[in-house]
């Protein structure tokens, strides 16, 4: 019966020290009365045996020998995220380089899009991707043997940067030139060439051929065609010059 | 030198960037919780890969540990602890020890589990310290339920005393003794059923 003294001790008691036994912990008078106890009550006794022999299959386990390349598993691993440690836990110790700022960024969001993508499934779509690709680089005329060609170092890319540039410039030197004299010329064309009536003097000019409403012809405008005193042909002209006789036949109808 | 001086000397060198000291934590380690995760996880395969998380984990995380706040094995053994119980979670493998002496399936008159575990037929005392028996053992440990397996383990395997224990599980001494208890009982029952003729 639970509770019930067995050789001095009850059965609360001896679940009290029931890991002290088990931890061999237990020693004189004290053990004696556990193990009466045990031996005597129906209820603890059968839970003791049990309990120890489970502790007895336990304790056959030997500790198991990790693989061998377990350790450098682990050094791999770990060395693989170096900078990240480093930038949590000693930040002052250790600063990462933008480069590898920009890296790690960058494998935050290309990792998972590489996982992916090297799936099986999508080899044919990358295969028939090249295809195309390569289709339509040959239409357009590029050949590879082009950009094998292409000096593509540090120094060739910083070459060309500068030959591009100064060929812009050039370019753009010739062309205001170019803008430059056809100004110029432009002005001196200006300079020479008199000045034509404005275009008010045509709008006045409009209106009083427009205020005619006589239906008389125009008046011919009266036109001297003499020539200005420094004309050299009337300047040498006689005074009297020869009378001109003109007839007119007139036809009646 | 004490070995916790020396274990939390390693942690400062390790945290400033020290390689060597990172590895000999490793050195010290692994096997510990290899072993740990192979009686929890219960396959090699398993048990490899979960203690390289538990290293990868701890090395992204060991700034975070603080000396005055307990031992490093005990900090080591709850970090190893909860990876082990997402991994549970995650594998769904998760079996229920009242269940053990039940049928397994919705048949009532289906062969409990302890029946199933085969019996080689040879006498049990001779080969108590055999492979198979370890083995077979072994097998036990993973039909207990998850809160038994691991207050065992941390026991009888780890050799980890009863408040360090109950730091790790975040429950009382007397619930880590009563699911030792439990645990090692329910353990001795099923192999009870296995070699009844030795106990």
């Amino acid at each position: 019966m639970p509770g019930e003294t067995n050789n001095g001790m009850q059965c609360n008691e001896f679940e009290a020290v029931l890991f002290d036994a088990l931890d061999q912990k237990l020693s004189g008078g004290k053990l004696e009365r556990f193990r009466a106890h045990a031996r005597a009550c129906a209820k603890c006794g059968p839970m003791f045996a049990e309990v120890e022999a489970g502790q007895h299959w336990l304790k056959t386990l030997t500790e198991v020998e990790p693989p061998a390349n377990l350790v450098n598993d682990i050094l791999a691993a770990t060395s693989g995220i170096d900078s990240y440690r480093l930038q949590v836990a000693a930040p002052v110790t250790y600063k990462p380089s933008l480069g590898e700022r920009i890296r790690e960024w960058a494998d935050s969001f290309l990792t998972p899009v590489w996982v992916t993508v090297r799936q099986p499934r999508f080899a044919m779509s990358f295969g028939m991707a090249f295809f195309s690709l390569s289709v339509a680089l040959s239409v357009a005329g590029v050949k590879p043997s082009d950009i094998k060609q292409a000096d593509l170092s540090r120094s060739g890319l910083r070459r060309t940067y500068y030959t591009t540039s100064a060929r812009v410039v050039k370019y753009y030197e010739n062309i205001r030139l170019v803008y430059e004299i056809e100004s110029r010329v432009q002005e001196f064309k200006k300079a020479t060439t008199p000045a034509e009536p404005g275009p008010k003097e045509l709008k006045e000019r409009d209106k009083n051929h427009k205020n005619n409403t006589s239906g008389d012809p125009e008046p011919r405008q009266e036109r001297n065609y003499s020539r200005d005193e420094n004309q050299p042909v009337l300047a040498s002209a006689p005074d009297n010059p020869p009378a001109v006789s003109v007839t007119t036949n007139r036809r009646f109808a | 030198m004490e070995d916790a001086q020396i274990v939390n000397g390693l942690v400062r060198r390790c945290i400033a960037g020290d390689a060597v000291a990172w590895e000999e934590i490793v050195q010290r380690y692994h096997r510990r919780v290899f072993h740990l995760c192979y009686r929890f996880a219960g396959t090699s395969d398993d048990a490899q890969d979960l203690t390289q998380e538990v290293f990868v984990k701890m090395y992204r995380t060991l700034s975070s540990y603080d000396v005055e706040r307990g031992a490093f094995m005990t900090w080591l053994t709850t970090m190893t602890r909860n990876l082990l119980v997402d991994h549970f979670r995650k594998t769904k493998q998760d079996r229920v020890t009242d269940s053990i002496d039940a049928a397994p399936s919705e048949h009532e008159d289906a062969m409990p589990l302890s029946d199933q575990i085969e019996d080689k037929g040879a006498p049990p005392d001779a080969r108590v310290q055999s492979r198979e028996t370890r083995e077979l053992v072994h097998e036990g440990l993973q039909k207990l339920s998850p809160e038994l397996r691991e207050a065992v383990i941390l026991r009888d395997l780890q050799d980890m005393d009863y408040r360090d224990i109950a730091a790790v599980l975040k429950v009382p001494e007397g619930t880590v003794k009563s699911r030792i208890n439990r645990g090692r009982a329910e353990l001795a029952r099923l192999l009870q059923r296995t070699y009844k003729q030795v106990m």
